[in-house]
């Protein structure tokens, strides 16, 4: 491939940089969360000891690897990506369906294939696949001046309902309703006429009934829980009261870096992990949170800036759902530890500890950095 | 930019919109965070110091009770409670079940407990069972993975030293029952703690129990402890010395050893009681551990074990009485100590003999004679001359009838008639009369007279320290370990004050001397051993518990035996009143106690001398006997 010097001098620098900015602050909360005295130390010795905590040395190794795969995909062209785009969604549907056959359960849950000693959430890769599907079939077949009609929408709601239902029998409720999320997302951003949208609307409402009784008993616990966590505090609401004490406690300045009770003692379940936001919110506060929630509003700030200067319908779309889905995980965990939203397992991005999460993240966020530089290249028709 | 003008999306307000979107969902998260973080960041501040910070309670020891030389009477010794912490064991009706089958108890026994602690806190242990042995410490430890949540928690538990000895006075101590956690007095206790139930242990409650101490520990969220936050150390409590002294007071309970009554002994000039003794008696002992029904039914029943016959049993003082009925005939004038009154075993009075109890009569008697000999003709003819109020005037001034004050248990009051009493207690008028004949009755301490055996010995005190009527009292001393507190100002409290003529307390006492020290003496038996230069006086007395007329002699009709002594003769030292029940004759059943107990008083003084043998046959005698030939066994009974 031919590189354009334009390419080079249009990569988006500030994205990239706020990019980075969030899981260096991450690393900061998660040294905290992370360390434990009394480990042993399992790590090579040149590593000075105030540095052995073994999620936060982890988590910058996947942030190194986030950075080699943020690089392949700022170098994968738009054009790869929209011809690719159903074998690459197709591919994950396969995947799906085989972790409903051959999946390894955790916690009551079909969620992981094991490849050899490699684990592999085929949710993850789902979600960026479904996103240019949509992108696919939405550029192609644009709707005229007021919309889409309903008989054009029956094909990207098949898009975006069958992995959504796939990976509700897992269950994995929470990424199911951010597939869902962003297909409805994608497809509003488009455009849709009033009817089928108060039909679509309604037939949502209608469904919350049937729905609930479909929810697995913990689903279901999880969501009476959020509405009265005290009911239970020491089963399914302790980990809304925990993380609510956690963050409450924190006040305004915060109990300061390394201070924080409930995550040092460990009141905070999976604070490495789904419940960072509450170390965060202990040890620094609301000033703290303030300072990160402004990141993340940067972050999606710059990252809507690039929808807004894409070249094409297609491109617009893959940002728009990197965008949405950043936003929906953003949104969802830190709603879910300060108890406005039931506790489903969503990753804060590019914050919490884990190796998926970090990945797929950075690798949306190379594909957004790709379609940002290359807006002003010619493209080889 | 030619391919989006083609579309029909409008992006520029697609990014207004999706801007807007994310503003106003993040300034919702916002506002829950100022919620949460500012508005209730104290209520949750709170939440989680209470998460990380536990609160153990340490109990402190209780303080010693000493015996006025500072000897050791109630100390604690280390004790195994097997108690359950609530969060360790993930069942714990299931788990206290396996114990009681571990132990071969029911599972009935158990679970209540359980049940009666339900209020504590999860992490706080619930007491199983208090106090028990060594095997069962050894069982439950070896089974401690099938039994979660159970542990061995070794407490400072109380050790009565004598045993039995002194029990009414010492008292125990038990677990605050319900009525007392509710009530003012016990304002701060804790369900579950142990105070004082009875005897000093309860009255003194305040001093003895200490401050428990306060730990603070910081622990994580597996109830694991990571550190210490704040220790108030537990503080003993005060140790109290009483005015008892061992050596007497264990006289006092030897000589009562298989007998029913009381022993008081008490320091005539100061009121302090060197020994207080209640037949049969209890081993307060058995309160640390756990009480069966059996046990709880022997404490009760027909022996009355726990209650204190020198202060709450009320018994006719018979012929001790005499004392001041003779005080009264001296100050009112109407005998002299010259005058004779012919007895000739009887008294004719309203056709009625009133017998002596010489049937043969002891002649003509002088007032020193009427009570070397106790000759009750003399008593009714100084009776019919006093008249029952009168008699009634004089023995309530030496506090007979009245309560002493001593404030261990509440006291029985006794009564001295008098018609005025006897309007007060009948209700039918012609019950309200007294007859002439009653008041012969009350002369020799009969009839309607009861009194008990502390308020005998309060009131010979005042007829022999110069008529003060003083309280008698138990405690010499409270002090704290580090002497940070220190009360020794228990001293001489006076209740009244008798005037009487100093010549007729001379002559009282000089027959006093002559009852114990006289050949014709009715207290013969009371006299020390010849190798104390220590002279006794005092008088026997001899109460009829039924009137002559019923002669159905079962043991519980045998007549009381009473002594009421003191010694040295001339400066009283010490004062002892004793009463047997049942036991018959005075001077010879309740003189040896006296004698016993004034022997082990004055032996300290005079280590030279030699205790007086016990007589043949005695159980003192057997025990001799026995610790002489240990290995002989068996024995003649």
């Amino acid at each position: 491939m031919r590189i354009d010097r334009r390419v080079i001098a249009h990569f988006d620098w500030n994205l990239f940089w706020i990019t980075m900015l969030v899981p260096l602050m991450g690393l900061v909360v998660l040294y905290s969360a992370g360390f434990d005295p009394d480990a042993k130390k399992v790590l090579p010795q040149w590593i000075p000891d105030f540095l052995q905590v073994r999620a936060m040395l982890k988590q910058v190794l996947f942030i190194g690897g986030g950075l080699a795969v943020m690089l392949f995909a700022i170098s994968l062209p738009p054009s790869f990506l929209s011809r690719s785009a159903y074998f690459i969604y197709g591919a994950c549907i396969v995947l799906l369906i085989a972790v409903l056959l051959f999946g390894t359960v955790v916690n009551g849950s079909r969620r992981w294939l094991a490849f050899g000693g490699f684990n592999l959430q085929p949710a993850e890769p789902m979600k960026f696949a479904l996103i240019l599907a949509l992108a696919r079939h939405f550029s192609r077949k644009p709707p005229g001046r007021e919309g889409y009609r309903f008989l054009q929408l029956i094909t990207p709601f098949l898009i975006f309902l069958i992995p959504m239902g796939l990976i509700m029998r897992q269950p994995d409720l929470g990424t199911a309703l951010v597939v869902g999320a962003i297909g409805f997302a994608m497809t509003l951003f488009m455009g849709i006429r009033v009817k089928p949208l108060v039909i679509m609307i309604s037939t949502i409402l209608l469904a919350v009934y049937p729905a609930w009784h479909m929810l697995h008993d913990y689903q279901q616990r999880r969501i009476m829980t959020l509405l009265n966590p005290e009911s239970d505090p020491l089963g399914a609401g302790y980990h809304i009261t925990q993380s609510k004490i956690a963050v409450g406690s924190g006040g305004f300045m915060g109990k300061g870096f390394m201070q924080g009770t409930q995550t040092q003692l460990e009141f905070l379940p999976e604070h490495t992990t789904d419940f960072i936001f509450s170390v965060l919110a202990e040890e620094w506060g609301f000033v703290g949170c303030l300072l990160v929630l402004g990141v993340y509003s940067l972050l999606l700030y710059r990252l809507l800036l690039v929808v807004l200067r894409s070249k094409d319908v297609f491109q617009a779309l893959v940002v728009f759902g990197v965008t949405v889905q950043i936003f929906l995980h953003t949104t969802i965990n830190i709603g879910m530890v300060i108890g406005i939203f039931p506790v489903v397992g969503i990753p804060l991005p590019l914050f919490s500890y884990g190796g998926s999460s970090v990945l797929s993240t950075m690798f949306a966020i190379g594909i957004v950095l790709g379609v940002a530089m290359r807006r002003f290249a010619f493209v080889k028709s | 930019m030619a391919g989006i003008d083609r579309s029909p999306v409008n992006l520029a307000l697609r990014f207004r919109v999706a801007v807007g979107v994310v503003l106003t969902f993040f300034f919702v998260l916002v506002l829950r965070l100022w919620y949460l973080q500012i508005l209730k960041g104290e209520y949750f501040r709170v939440r989680s110091e209470n998460n990380r910070l536990r609160t153990i309670y340490v109990q402190p020891p209780r303080g010693l009770i000493l015996d006025r030389e500072g000897r050791i009477l109630v100390k604690n010794r280390p004790g195994f409670n097997v108690e359950l912490i609530s969060e360790d064991a993930p069942n714990p009706k299931e788990t206290v079940t396996r114990l009681a089958g571990i132990l071969g108890m029911q599972a009935a026994e158990l679970l209540p407990k359980l049940h009666d602690q339900s209020k504590r806190r999860r992490y706080e242990p619930k007491l199983l069972l208090k106090d028990v042995s060594r095997d069962i410490v050894a069982l439950v430890s070896s089974r401690r993975f099938g039994l979660p949540g159970v542990e061995i928690n070794v407490t400072p538990t109380r050790e009565y030293v004598y045993g039995s000895l002194a029990s009414h006075v010492l008292g125990y101590i038990r677990e605050i029952t319900k009525e007392q956690l509710d009530s003012p007095m016990y304002a701060g206790y804790r369900n579950g703690e142990i105070v004082g139930q009875f005897g000093i242990e309860h009255k003194l409650e305040r001093y003895l129990q200490g401050k428990r101490g306060v730990r603070r520990v910081i622990v994580n969220a597996t109830g694991t402890r990571y550190g210490e936050s704040s220790f108030d150390p537990e503080i003993a409590g005060h140790n109290v010395t009483l005015t008892i002294d061992l050596d007497v007071q264990r006289a006092a309970d030897e000589a009562m050893q298989g007998k029913k009554g009381a022993v008081v002994a008490i320091v005539p000039n100061t009121g302090e009681l060197l020994a207080l003794t209640s037949k049969p008696d209890f081993d307060p002992n058995i309160f640390a551990g756990e009480l069966t029904a059996e046990m709880w039914r022997s404490l009760g029943g027909k022996e009355k074990r726990l209650s204190n016959r020198a202060v709450q049993g009320v018994y006719p003082p018979g012929s001790v009485f005499k004392i001041f009925m003779a005080i009264a005939g001296l100050q009112e004038g109407v005998i002299n100590k010259h005058e004779r009154i012919y007895c000739p075993g009887y008294l004719s009075f309203a056709g009625r003999n009133y017998r002596c109890h010489k049937k043969n009569g002891h002649g003509a008697v002088n007032l020193y004679e009427s009570l070397v000999l106790s000759c009750d003709v003399y008593y009714y003819t100084l009776g019919q001359r006093l008249g029952v109020d009168l008699i009634h005037h004089y023995s309530t001034m030496f506090g007979l009838g009245q309560l002493t004050k001593l404030d261990l248990v509440p006291e029985s009051e006794g009564i001295i008639p008098s018609t005025e009493w006897k309007r007060r207690y009948f209700k039918n008028k012609e019950d309200q009369k007294w007859y002439p004949g009653e008041t012969l009755s009350v002369a020799i301490g009969q009839g309607a007279v009861s009194v008990t055996p502390i308020q005998l010995a309060r009131g010979l005190a005042a007829v022999v320290n110069g008529g003060r009527l003083l309280r008698p009292h138990l405690v010499k001393e409270i002090a704290s370990n580090d002497d940070s507190f220190k009360d020794d100002d228990f001293g001489v409290i006076e209740d009244g004050v008798v005037k009487i003529k100093p010549s007729a307390i001379a002559e009282v006492r000089a027959g006093l001397k002559g009852v114990v020290n006289d050949p014709q003496g009715t207290g013969k038996r009371a006299r020390l051993d010849k190798s104390f230069p220590v002279t006794v006086a005092g008088k026997t007395g001899t109460a009829q518990v039924v009137s002559l007329g019923l002669a159905s002699l079962g043991e519980h009709l045998e007549d009381h035996a009473w002594f009421a002594g003191y010694a040295p003769e001339e400066n009283p030292e010490i004062l002892v009143v004793t009463l047997v029940e049942n036991g018959g004759g005075g001077g010879a059943n309740a003189a040896p106690v006296v004698r016993q107990v004034m022997e082990a008083y004055f032996k300290k003084k005079y280590p030279e001398a030699q205790l007086t043998p016990p007589p043949p046959g005695s159980p003192a005698a057997a025990r001799v006997v026995q610790a002489a030939q240990p290995q002989t066994g068996g024995g003649s009974e």
